[in-house]
């Protein structure tokens, strides 16, 4: 069975003023569907660079990126627009929601972007169904000014989530929540894995890394298979995260999942190479 | 197609719900260039307007376009073959031009020569008053007295139109009050005379007796007015049927030195006839080349007197528009500034350049269309508004629609302007580098 994402070798530099800087170094990473990875790493590392790579905003300077089997290292500007819509799905630190639009306009957007054209109803349906999937559907018609971070956060997981993509790509999506709806975020994500969706989740959060099923970290370009030292794996929040979030979230059954998380018992495999 | 229409209609969707999100903006954008498209539409339909009045009163002075018309000599025998050949025809008419006076008899009327009443002198020169007709000015002699001083009196000289049908299929003369004259009743023994304006304004300020003297006459017929019509001549004219006056008028003795100008004016349709009048003429001894029949074409030849007048005030219209084309882009780009995440984060999504620079463009051509229906809109209310207030001045603007091509014009006009204004921005926005934007 062919792999949901190869990466084969990638480096990335930057033709700075004087000297190129190398900011991914030969990087090699297998992802399977529904499989979900953390990547961690100091500030400056290669993190976002690296997502931005996968997700078709930038190319690689060298190195090999198949995706479903396929080469997608070198792609007409057309192509990667359709497969960006297809194929992935982003949610950043900052929620990037259009404030003229409705929290349901602001899902749709993903639908009206020139690629396989819905017709209005069909839209609605996905729109409303990505909007109960993250448990806001009644917030649908709210503009993001009336709604809280959290709740802008998960119209944001929607719009990722709203074509149904392969991958999922987050950057650091919990970094402008507390850790309640940050936790109610991850949660949403990694449900959407148990439909068979890819997750990436770049985060400084190591509970959050922790409930994904492999932990990577990103030291200066290169991509290493986590070492847990004790006193990263328990932050002072971690305890009070298993215990609160009955009755926090708005929606208390996507929060009761956040109760039993499959973080408890990480698979930490290295990266194969 | 199905991709296309796709694509089409996102375009759509986010560049309506872009316009939306900032109205004022749009409304900026839109005052910019609503001065421009204005002037376009302005010139254009001030051009149409004038052409249609200038042919309204072409079509009353020279006569409608398509007509054949011919000016022959007023020899005593042309007059008497195309007054035969044309008598009874509804499809042309023979006018023989005289000059006569109105008035009391053996005096200088008040306008020698015919002139109009408010140019004393008329055209008369060094060499005194002048007679005018189709063949051009010659100097004429003062009527009344043969030889010294020529009394001044109560006569009004005036252009006679003798016609021997109705000449307003040719020329739509406009009623100005009583009747015209028709020709289907026996003709009356005393002479049925029509006015135009000029001659009406001449016989209510001066008192004259009802007498009228025809260069060639000895008797003088007492003429009864029955009309008033505008030909649009600047001259006292008078109409009258041929025949009402043929009883006053012999035949055979030489009009005057030159003898009536004679017109004869035929529909289109009416070829046979031109034949058979042509015939008959050079028969009767008329030389054929004094027989030239042509066709009027007044609408060719106002488009091209027209032509240059519009041009030059389109170009200033067009730089009016390039004022509103610079407003445009300057609100453009500053949006795409303030939009440079939306437009990182449509592309993230999946839209892909082409499309999201067709969205920045679909937005200032829907904005460029709506400033040209506004000005549309409000060009069609100022010419209806024209039309109601100067209806007195200008009759020809009572009954004028709004020419499309002006439309037209203003919806090319905005929508050049649109695409002008946001080619720029739209190419800024297809520019904007995802990956720099979108870093957490
Ligand atoms: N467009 C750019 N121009 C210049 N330098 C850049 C650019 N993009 C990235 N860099 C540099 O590349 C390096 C990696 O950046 P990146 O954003 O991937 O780090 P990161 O791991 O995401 O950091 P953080 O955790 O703070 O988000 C940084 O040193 C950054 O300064
Ligand atoms: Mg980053």
């Amino acid at each position: 069975m062919t792999a949901l994402l190869e990466l084969h070798g990638i480096t990335k530099t930057l033709k700075g003023q004087r000297t190129p800087r190398t900011i991914l170094d030969g990087v090699d990473l297998t992802v399977e569907s529904g499989e979900s990875v953390a990547i961690l790493g100091r500030s400056g590392s290669g993190k976002s660079t690296l997502l931005s790579l996968i997700g078709l905003f930038d190319r690689p300077d060298g190195g090999r990126y198949l995706l479903g089997g396929q080469d997608i290292t070198r792609l007409s500007e057309r192509r990667a627009a359709a497969l960006r819509s297809a194929e992935f799905g982003f949610v950043f630190q900052r929620f990037f929601l259009l404030k003229h639009l409705t929290a349901a306009q602001n899902v749709a957007m993903a639908l009206v972007n020139g690629q396989g054209w819905l017709p209005r109803r069909k839209r609605r349906a996905r729109t409303m169904a990505a909007l109960d999937q993250v448990g806001i559907a009644h917030l649908a018609k709210h503009r993001p000014a009336r709604l809280s971070g959290g709740e802008q956060q998960r119209v944001a997981v929607a719009r990722a989530l709203v074509r149904e993509p392969r991958l999922l790509l987050a950057d650091e999506p919990t970094g402008a929540l507390d850790t309640e709806t940050g936790n109610l975020v991850i949660e949403v994500m990694r449900s959407a894995t148990e439909r068979g969706c890819g997750l990436i989740l770049v985060t400084h959060d190591r509970d959050h890394a922790n409930k994904m099923r492999r932990v990577l970290r990103l030291d200066d370009g290169v991509l290493n298979p986590a070492t847990t030292t004790p006193d990263e794996a328990w932050t002072p929040h971690s305890a009070g995260m298993q215990a609160a979030p009955s009755g926090a979230g708005p929606t208390p059954e996507s929060a009761a999942g956040v109760s039993a998380p499959d973080g408890a018992d990480p698979t930490r495999e290295g990266v194969p190479r | 197609m199905i991709r296309l229409s796709g694509r089409f209609r996102s375009a759509l969707i986010i560049g309506i719900q872009g316009i939306r999100a900032r109205k004022m903006r749009t409304f900026l954008s839109m005052v910019s260039l609503f001065l421009g498209v204005l002037a376009v539409v302005v010139v254009q339909a001030g051009a149409e307007t004038v052409e249609q009045a200038q042919l309204a009163n072409l079509a009353v002075q020279v006569g409608k376009d398509g007509t054949r018309q011919a000016y022959l000599p007023g020899s005593p025998e042309s007059v008497r073959v195309s007054n035969e050949t044309l008598a009874n025809r509804p499809d042309g008419v023979v006018i023989a031009t005289r000059q006569a006076i109105v008035g009391e008899p053996g005096v200088v009327p008040v306008n020698p020569g015919g002139t109009p009443f408010d140019q004393p002198g008329g055209y008369g020169g060094p060499g005194g008053p002048m007679y005018c007709d189709q063949y051009g000015c010659r100097p004429i002699s003062p009527g009344g007295g043969d030889a010294g001083t020529p009394v001044p009196g109560q006569a009004i000289e005036l252009t006679l139109n003798t016609l021997t049908g109705d000449i307003r299929q040719f020329k739509p003369f406009r009623q100005v009050s009583g009747e015209w004259l028709e020709f289907t009743s026996a003709p009356s023994l005393a002479p049925r005379l029509v006015l135009n304006l000029e001659a009406a304004k001449g016989f209510n300020r001066h008192q004259v007796p009802a007498e009228m003297r025809i260069d060639g006459t000895t008797a003088n017929p007492t003429p009864r007015i029955i009309g008033v019509v505008d030909d649009g001549s600047p001259q006292p004219v008078a109409y009258s049927r041929t025949d009402e006056l043929a009883n006053w008028i012999s035949p055979n003795t030489a009009a005057s030195e030159f003898g009536p100008g004679l017109q004869v004016m035929l529909a289109p349709t009416a070829g046979e006839l031109e034949r058979l009048l042509i015939l008959r003429l050079t028969a009767t001894g008329t030389p054929a080349d004094q027989i030239h029949f042509e066709t009027i074409q007044a609408r060719e030849n106002i488009a091209r007197d027209l032509a240059l007048i519009r041009w030059i005030f389109l170009g200033m219209a067009s730089l009016v528009l390039l004022i509103g084309v610079a407003g445009i882009l300057n609100v453009g780009l500053a949006t795409v500034g303030e939009r440079v995440e939306e437009f990182a984060l449509r592309r993230a999504v999946g839209t892909s350049r082409l499309l999201l620079a067709g969205i920045v463009l679909a937005e200032t051509l829907l904005t460029g269309l709506l400033t040209a229906t506004a000005a549309i809109g409000a060009s069609a209310l100022a010419l209806s508004a024209a039309g109601a207030l100067l209806a007195d001045q200008a009759p020809f603007l009572e009954d004028m629609v709004f020419p499309w091509r002006a439309g037209v014009a203003g919806v090319i006009a905005g929508l050049v302007a649109g695409l002008l204004g946001g080619l720029i921005p739209a190419i800024r926005a297809a520019r904007i580098p995802i990956a720099t934007v979108m870093r957490a």
